[in-house]
């Protein structure tokens, strides 16, 4: 059982300055339990004193608010995708803004052209400078998560350099 | 002279300095402004407040400015009206409406909130300010803003009623229609407000804007004669106005200006938005969120901000929380309309309907006194109603013409009674 726990940016610091966590448990609530476990810095800003997650503070299974669903105990399985979200911050954004820095060997490869015909995501492109020996793209990402993250992995995979634009790619 | 002490978390209740947050670091719980209420206490009484101008500011001791404000200085104050002829067709003994279909200048409550919120950014030295808004709040932030000499921009959902869109336009802003719902609208302002250094009156600036609210319930109080009334229906939205109304008589009577508040607050929404009204119904003090469909879109947010304060406002004060059907809606903006002579906007049908219903259901007794809120103006959402108040008779300019479509009944003031009808 893999669940990809998104951590947002205020708390990526208690989780070992990770954006994205590999997570275990069979619902919801047991994955969140598995989190403040294995970061104990969590525990305090995920829940409260009573042990209950905070009141502000809002979860996504695969890009749909968990009080649609079961609340904390809605099932997950293998590969799902959940997301921690600040309530008051509205929601989870399905676009998201990443730079690419790519490697000499790589930037003659249309290496965008690939990623959004490998997996099911729109790309567009926010700005960019490619020379002989450098190059860079700031890259708008639309898509279903789970594609997003395969997206990422892709081009880690091949060289590429992947930082998020802004604060957070969630708001 | 200012009494604001600075920023606290609702929830974790930590400190923070005065500036443009409004989520707590720690917690993620929403800020609120401090305020020294002894200080207040020492220098307020109810005979300085009366002998000020009739507008909000009269308050202004409570409402979280460093100085003077510097748009707005003719809002609030609106009329509060004893409506007894709606009262005889609901069936109660003392009906009130506080009207701010008639507020200065947009003609909705949304002017008390923005021009705190617009005075304010222009303290904090903000250039330009911007919303996301169902209607009335992109009318407001637009006019103050252009009164203020500031930068708008405006951000709605994009099939919005076109009086909103006009009322929006005609001052000069930019206005940016969405597709989607005002849920996603503030979803992207949250956004837009993380990387632009832009005043969102409801996002960074949401402790400071929300306290205007608190003078619609202020003024409840002293137009009553420094009293409350028994029973407040409020609609709810965000849920931000129920819970500010209730903190406006809670904190009159901490100062001493009115003798105990003995008064319950209802929640009133549409029945295709009712996210809040299902949790009080079903006992729960977090909200389910809903995709809103319904015509009172001013008051369509499907995931309300403050729904968990409004739920306890609710509770603490023993009020409760009903909706009404679109039908229900057009017909209680008719009836308000009949009886009293107020066009109100469909959010103001929600809560004539709403209070006919929890009257009705025996929940608000028939014996007490009871307070309508009517926050925004029927000319704005015309849509609403246009195909249900009748079309106007045309003839030509014939005093026979004339004769031919007057009723016998209407005939009983006509000067020569004719022997038969024509």
């Amino acid at each position: 059982m893999e669940i990809r726990v998104r951590i947002p940016t205020p708390l990526k610091k208690l989780a070992g300055e990770k954006d994205i966590v590999l997570a275990n448990g069979n619902t919801v609530g047991e994955v969140i339990q598995w989190l403040t476990e294995t970061y104990p810095g969590l525990h305090e800003r995920l829940k409260d004193e009573k042990g209950e997650v905070r009141r502000f503070i809002n979860i996504y299974l695969n890009d749909e608010d968990i009080r649609f669903n079961k609340n904390l105990e809605t099932p997950v399985k293998d590969g799902d995708q959940i997301s921690i979200i600040p309530a008051i911050a509205g929601g989870s954004s399905k676009k998201r803004r990443v730079t690419l820095t790519f490697p000499p060997e790589r930037i003659q490869e249309p290496v965008i052209h690939n990623i959004g015909h490998r997996f099911k995501i729109i790309t567009n492109i926010r700005s960019a400078n490619v020379t002989e020996n450098v190059g860079w793209v700031t890259l708008e990402i639309d898509g279903e998560e789970g594609e997003y993250l395969k997206a990422l992995d892709y081009l880690k995979g091949i060289g590429v350099k992947v930082e998020p634009v802004e604060k957070d790619v969630i708001v | 002279m200012s009494y604001i002490e600075g920023l606290k978390c609702r929830e974790c209740k930590r400190g923070y300095p005065i500036k443009p947050v409004h989520v707590c670091e720690f917690c993620f719980g929403p800020l609120e402004v401090v305020y020294d209420y002894e200080g207040i206490k020492k220098n307020l009484t109810r005979a300085k407040i009366e002998g000020r101008p009739k507008t909000m500011w009269r308050y202004r001791e409570l409402l979280p400015l460093d100085s003077d404000p510097t748009v707005g200085r003719n809002v609030g104050f609106t009329p509060l009206i004893k409506a007894d002829r709606l009262a005889e067709v609901l069936g109660v003994k003392e009906l009130y409406l506080k009207n701010d279909a008639v507020n200065h200048p947009t003609l909705s409550f949304k002017d008390r909130v923005v021009s705190v919120a617009v005075s304010k950014a222009k303290e904090f030295g903000f250039e330009v300010i911007s919303c996301a808004s169902t209607g009335n709040l992109a009318n407001s932030v637009s006019a103050l803003a252009a009164e203020g000499g500031l930068e708008s921009f405006i951000f709605v959902p994009h099939d919005l009623e076109k009086g909103k869109i006009l009322g929006t336009l005609i001052y000069g802003t930019n206005l940016i229609g969405i597709t989607g719902s005002y849920d996603e609208v503030n979803r992207l302002c949250s956004e837009i407000a993380e990387n632009y250094r832009w005043a969102f009156v409801n996002i960074n600036l949401r402790p400071f804007y929300a306290e205007g609210s608190k003078t619609f319930g202020y003024e409840i109080a002293e137009q009553m004669g420094w009293r409350v009334p028994r029973h407040v229906i409020v609609p709810m939205a965000g849920g931000s106005l129920i819970t500010k109304i209730w903190k406006g008589f809670k904190e009159l009577e901490l100062l001493g200006l009115l003798d105990g508040v003995e008064s319950s607050i209802y929640g009133a929404q549409a029945s295709g938005s009712n996210p809040i009204v299902a949790a009080f119904k079903e006992g729960i003090d977090w909200i389910k969120p809903q995709r809103p469909k319904t015509i009172a879109k001013s008051l369509a947010i499907g995931n309300p901000a403050d729904g968990f304060y409004a739920l306890k406002t609710i509770r603490e004060s023993g009020g409760a929380a009903e909706d009404v059907s679109d039908e229900e809606i057009v017909e209680a903006m008719k009836l308000l309309a009949r009886t009293e002579g107020i066009f109100t906007e469909t959010a103001g049908g929600v809560t004539v309907g709403v209070t006919k219903k929890l009257i009705d259901q025996g929940i608000i007794p028939r014996d007490e006194s009871i307070l309508i809120s009517i926050t925004g103006n029927g000319l704005k959402t015309q849509e609403a109603v246009q195909d249900r108040v009748g079309r106007p008779q045309i003839i030509e300019a014939k005093f026979s013409e004339f004769e031919k479509i007057v009723t016998p009944k209407q005939k009983i003031h006509r000067e020569v009674q004719l022997q038969a009808t024509i």
